[in-house]
């Protein structure tokens, strides 16, 4: 039994030791032990080093709100975590923890020097020193401060855990099982109300797991939590212990974390580490509880101070003493209650100092019961001590008078400047607060949200209270989805109730200068900084903060934010309310990323599409690239083949014979009803009334602005169907699109749009031979030249399966797109490789695609266009109905700035030299040698090499391009300027003779 | 959590399925045409003659039917004298059964509407992982999703992560 | 994430299912084309940016697929009503942002 264990107290298992290591030193503690107690009960306060000034530190608090007992966890490779707090982290077989922020060690810190140097580092240091000279920061201070900054370090391995995500529904979500809470879930499911109760410990009982001694309707504190928790299972609660509400969002909407393997010995396969729930609540009850709030004075930051209901839960909830001599300093009646049960354990209690003249006599006769000398009207001034608190100087307050000091020797300090309700989550919400002179705290005040709050986290203090507001709050919450509920009063015995005061900084009679009293632990904000902050001007509290990081640290000001606000207010002569509140944030506690992130991690962090055929490319070598969600085949290396040598034999493979393409991805929308020409007309710049049965039409599709959104091929199937086809990234935008505007405009128009992009795989052959290929494979059709000419498309079987054959050309080569049922794509595929194997079929990607059509000068809407482009800008004028009256975009098209010359026109562009190919994006200049900044005449869109052309091509928008042809311009690279020529944008059979085979 | 529960994930042959599109008017035409009353309601589902509908829009409904009926079915709309429209779209999803005890914990991994409130016998058109997906309810415990082609890879491996975690039974 | 009702559906649904698809009754002229370049500037580019109650077009796009309209305050962020498009806009009295 480890020193400062006190033998059968606690909840702790004596039997089952646990075995771990903190600095490469072996330790044991005991199954339900957290780290901190573990360590504790050899008497280690030491755990970690403030941010700043690298001070010893040892923990405050027994729970998630711990600024200073900060240290690395791991468990084998990629399982590190920094910045765990000692006093949440549950003991398990084998837990390594290692100090952080010290070097060499932990005892000996060379940082400290920043200690001594610390009137160098005063509030708004960093803004006042390292002004200039300008270029020293990213040369000098930021490195300099980014290595010096930073209390853990961060994981460098990949995280090897799966971390889950699961959306729940409840009628009411009671946060937090301590009395108020575990009355309120008992209330709303006695009530016949569907529960979920959560909290961040490892069990239901908050405070009373550190009060055994209170009785409830006749039990011990903890029989009654025995049977509450037998009580909440059968009646079909959802438990979620170890589980943190970290945020709560509109309409009671709430991100609760759930830590499922960090306790455990061994992990399970294929648990998850920690899962987020996203659960939404018809009625939130909120009984957080309150957290207790330090006091702010000379050296209050040693090893072994401690808040005293920390000391009483270390002792009372793991059995262990936080020292063996305890000197108390209070301003709330609840620290009696924590030196009473140390007392009776056994450990020396000399003295509490408290800060209020008068004492309640009740608490006053039973400190005399147990020789407690009691300092009623003191204050602190001081501590002693290096590693640990060895001292503390008490002096009477009279008339305002700090009097002569008193020092009093102790090996803990435990110390308690009242309770602060937990109203973090409340305020999510965008909830009011109000502000409790008395208490000297905020109290929470209006919410939008159906939600209910019960106990210490509305400032009521004592069990019976606590217990009876929470079954109310339960009560009303099942009333008003509905229930008949009640709220049965329990009797509590030996209830432990208070009063007390709150300040900002003890009163002192030391010289200012001289005296450290911490208000933020970890970022070691101290009260002189904070005036120092108010005599420079800051007067909001939001100011303070940012100028002195009070509050800023990993918890979120949780101790520090009320004293840091006492003291600015103090310092400004107003009230606290007039000083403002910062704003609480999600997440409550420090929470994990990969748990925001979840499921969606490597392979799965965002959808990708794949298309029927894209087994065949896995297999057969292709290099991916992403279009949009899609995953498409960029080109098909052979042997050694990079991406330009693959894609030159692609390119030449199709010129010269066939090629095949997966186009599956290509949006598709089948417009049907008697009204699709009609809508179509609305929709495209093209007319569409004409074109007849059995034929097709390059459509262009603008926004109502006039510029180019999307365009594609559009077949009509029959007088009252079209088969629209758009490009693979708009599919979904253009049928929203044209939704929007068939539901909302023209409601009247009898025409329906389905999307069929997934139900059609689409192979492309393309190439001289391409007849010859498919020709043999086609039943039902004649596909020769006459019947099936250009811009065609017809019914058929292809390959035995049947097929929506297209006649048209992306490349400039005679060409076809095969549909059939997506789930025949690969077969189709595959038949269409054996059929052109004699014929020297080669497949190719995009990346081919892409300079097949840039040979012909053809756009690909979101590359050659920005959304600032017109059809004319484009050379598309042609493509809209003459005779039409309006069409999506028409009236656009003659707004002055549409019609102004000056605009940017798509033109090719030759560079001087053909070995050069320009950068896509480059920008276009008419005078290289002007001045900076040039003016910008248009840039690049579209730039290969060219293998029909054996040399660069590129395509661009220049202004005024298409009147300039011949002459030249220039791209002004890093490397030197480029000229090239204004050319025409159809480099490769500019009479279209070879698509019409 | 309690214990440890893992449904069963299977993929399910193809079926023919049509969007089937008419105005209110043309409900109780095209109905008749196919057999089956169309449900007016969104969620609510008919069945008959190997045929079920089930009612995704005010003016949507997915037909489902044996892959032999596909040219019964295309005879029978052809003959329906109402504006409408009916499109082919058997290819466009995949279809899979999730059934047994943890088939809500599941669904739960990836939707975010609370399936529990799809009474057995009803559907919806919803989002999962991230997917629009139709689910039907079959009973307490079972479902059916239809599923985009294209995404249903991704929606499975995250489906096996999720069973792995059941299985884990944490 | 907000819930949402849908006229269509009648079901009050996870945001999730739905796209917001810009301020509501923006109707497009009849005939854009006797519009003045003001008069189809104001229709294209300009827009409310109201504090308070604002009506605005959602889709349920995971959903019934249908577009309509719900007044939303920008301030709390709570949907005030729903109604199907081409519905005039509801008067919602004592909705007005607190």
């Amino acid at each position: 039994m480890s020193r400062h264990r006190i033998p059968g107290r606690g909840r702790v298992d004596a039997g089952r030791p646990v075995q771990f290591t903190f600095d490469g030193r072996s330790y044991d503690g005991l199954q339900g032990d957290t780290l901190a107690s573990a360590l504790l009960s050899h008497g280690v306060h030491l755990m970690g080093r403030s941010f700043k000034y690298h001070r010893p530190r040892g923990p405050v608090t027994a729970g998630s709100e711990e600024p200073n007992a900060l240290v690395g966890t791991s468990r084998g490779p990629g399982r590190t975590e920094p910045n765990t707090r000692a006093t949440v982290q549950e003991l398990r077989h084998g837990l390594v923890a290692e100090s952080q922020n010290r070097w060499p060690t932990l005892s000996f810190d060379a940082g400290a020097v920043n200690d001594a140097l610390s009137p160098l580092f005063s509030a708004g240091f960093y803004y006042k020193t390292f002004m200039w000279p300008r270029n020293f920061w990213d040369k000098v201070y930021e490195p300099v401060i980014r290595r010096a900054a930073g209390l853990g370090r961060a994981p460098t391995e990949e995280d090897p855990d799966i971390y889950a995500s699961r959306y729940a529904h409840t009628d009411v979500l009671v946060v937090g099982a301590g009395p108020s809470g575990i009355a309120a879930a008992l209330a709303a499911a006695r009530a016949g109300a569907s529960v979920t109760l959560a909290d961040e410990g490892t069990e239901i009982g908050g405070s009373l797991l550190s009060d055994p001694g209170v009785e409830i309707d006749g039990s011990p504190a903890w029989d009654w939590l025995e049977d509450r928790a037998a009580e909440l299972r059968d009646l079909g609660v959802t438990l979620l212990t170890r589980t943190t509400a970290i945020g709560y969002y509109h309409q009671n909407f709430l991100g609760l974390v759930e830590r499922l393997t960090d306790h455990l010995d061994e992990i399970p396969h294929g648990a998850p580490r920690e899962r987020m729930w996203r659960l939404r609540a018809a009625r939130v009850v909120l009984a957080q509880g309150a957290l207790e709030r330090p006091l702010v004075f000379d050296g209050n930051d040693r090893p072994g101070v401690m808040l005293a209901g920390a000391a009483q839960t270390y002792l009372n909830r793991y059995g262990v003493a936080v020292g063996e001599r305890a000197v108390v300093v209070t301003s709330h009646d609840s620290a009696y209650y924590a030196a009473f049960d140390l007392a009776d354990a056994g450990i020396a209690v000399p003295a509490i100092i408290d800060t209020r003249a008068e004492i309640r006599p009740d608490l006053a006769s039973e400190a005399r019961l147990r020789a407690i000398e009691v300092l009623s009207g003191h204050t602190v001034t001081a501590t002693s001590g290096r590693l640990c608190v060895a001292s503390v100087t008490a002096n009477p307050v009279t008339g305002g008078e700090v009097g002569e000091g008193r020092q009093l020797r102790c090996d803990c300090l435990l110390v308690s400047g009242g309770w602060t309700p937990s109203l973090h989550l409340f305020s999510h919400t965008k909830a009011s607060l109000s502000w409790d002179a008395e208490a000297g705290t905020f109290l929470p005040d209006r919410s939008l949200e159906d939600l209910h709050l019960a106990g210490a986290g509305r400032g009521l203090w004592g069990y019976a209270a606590s217990l009876s507001d929470g079954a109310e709050a339960g009560a009303a919450a099942a009333h008003a989805l509905g229930h008949a509920a009640q709220a049965t009063g329990l009797l509590v015995a030996r209830d432990r109730i208070g009063t007390g005061i709150t300040h900002g900084q003890l009163p002192t009679h030391r010289a200012p200068s001289r005296v450290r009293a911490f208000v933020d632990y970890q970022n070691d904000v101290t009260a002189k900084d904070i005036k120092l902050a108010v005599s420079e001007g800051m007067r909001s509290i939001e100011h303070v903060k940012r100028y002195t990081t009070t509050g800023m640290a990993t918890d979120q000001g949780k101790l520090s934010n009320l004293n840091a606000l006492a003291i600015a207010a103090d310092a400004l002569g107003t009230t606290p309310p007039q000083v403002g509140l910062t704003t609480f944030r999600p997440p409550y506690t420090p929470t994990t990323f990969a748990t925001f992130a979840g499921y969606h991690r490597g392979a799965a962090f965002e959808v990708t599409r794949r298309t029927p055929i894209d087994g065949w490319a896995e297999e057969n070598g292709a290099v991916w690239e992403p279009v949009g969600q899609w995953r498409r085949a960029r080109h098909f290396p052979q042997g050694d083949e990079d991406m330009d040598a693959a894609v030159d034999r692609e390119c030449r493979a199709v010129r010269a014979g066939v090629g095949i393409f997966d186009a599956s991805t290509l949006g598709k929308i089948d417009v049907t009803g008697p009204d699709a020409a009609t809508f179509m007309n609305r929709m495209y710049t093209n007319a569409w009334t004409k074109l007849a049965p059995g034929r097709c039409r390059y459509g262009l599709l603008l926004g109502e602005d006039g510029y180019v959104r999307d365009d594609g091929v559009v077949g009509r199937m029959a007088e009252d169907r079209f088969h629209v086809t758009t490009t693979t990234g708009g599919a979904a935008r253009v049928l929203t699109m044209m939704e929007d505007y068939l539901q909302t405009e023209w409601p009247d128009l009898d025409v329906w749009l389905t999307s069929t992009t997934e139900h059609w795989a689409v192979v492309a052959l393309n190439g001289p031979r391409a007849r010859d290929v498919l020709a043999p494979l086609v039943e039902g059709l004649d596909i020769s030249g006459e019947a099936f000419p250009m811009m065609s498309v017809a019914e058929c079987t292809v390959a035995g399966f049947p097929a929506r054959l297209f006649r048209l050309s992306f490349t400039g080569e005679l060409g076809y797109e095969i549909n059939v049922p997506a789930r025949h794509g690969r077969a189709l595929w595959e038949a269409l490789m054996a059929a052109g194997a004699d014929h020297g079929i080669t497949p190719y990607g995009t990346e081919a695609m892409h300079v097949l059509r840039a040979e012909k000068g053809f756009i690909i809407v979101g590359q050659d266009t920005d959304g600032t482009v017109t059809p004319e800008d484009l050379g598309l004028g042609w493509t809209i109905g003459k005779t039409k009256e309006d069409f999506v975009g028409m009236r656009s098209l003659s707004r002055p700035d549409l019609v102004a010359r000056g605009r940017k026109q798509f033109v090719g562009l030759l560079t001087a030299d053909g070995a050069v190919r320009l950068e896509e994006g480059a920008q276009i200049v008419d005078d290289p040698d002007q001045p900076l900044p040039m003016r910008m005449i248009g840039h690049v869109t579209s730039s290969y090499n060219s293998a029909a052309l054996g040399r660069s091509i590129a395509l661009a928008v220049v202004e005024n391009g298409r009147e300039r042809m011949g002459e030249t311009v220039h791209i002004p690279m890093p490397e030197g300027n480029v000229e090239a020529t204004i050319a025409p944008g159809v480099f490769y059979d500019p009479d279209g003779g070879r698509a019409k085979l | 959590m309690g214990a440890t529960h893992v449904p069963m994930v299977e993929d399910l042959p193809p079926r023919h399925r049509l969007s089937l599109r008419v105005r209110e008017g043309g409900r109780g035409a095209v109905g008749a045409a196919l057999g089956l009353d169309l449900p007016e309601r969104v969620g609510e589902r008919a069945r008959g003659g190997g045929r079920e509908a089930l009612c995704l829009g005010p003016d949507e409904w997915l037909i489902e039917a044996e892959e032999a009926d596909a040219a019964a079915l295309a005879r029978a709309l052809g003959g329906v004298d109402v504006s409408h429209a009916a499109v082919d779209i058997s290819d466009r999803e995949v279809g899979f059964r999730v059934s047994g005890p943890g088939t809500l914990a599941l669904l739960a991994m990836g939707c975010p509407r609370d399936v529990a409130r799809i009474a057995p016998g009803r559907g919806a058109r919803t989002i999962f992982h991230g997917a629009s997906v139709v689910i039907r309810r079959e009973a307490e415990e079972e479902v059916r999703i239809d599923i985009w082609r294209s995404v249903a890879p991704h929606v499975r491996a995250l489906m096996e992560t999720g069973l792995k975690e059941l299985r884990a039974g944490l | 994430m907000l819930l949402i009702h849908c006229p269509y559906c009648d079901e009050t649904l996870p945001e999730m299912e739905f796209a917001y698809a810009g301020e509501a009754h923006v109707a497009r002229p009849v005939d854009p084309s006797r519009t003045t370049d003001e008069e189809w500037r104001d229709h294209l580019f300009v827009r409310s940016n109201t504090r308070g109650p604002h009506a605005e077009r959602w889709r349920h796009v995971h959903g019934c697929a249908r577009f309509f309209n719900a007044v939303r305050d920008t301030v709390t962020d709570r949907v005030l009503a729903t109604y199907p498009a081409g519905s005039p806009r509801p008067d919602l009295p004592g909705k007005d942002t607190p």
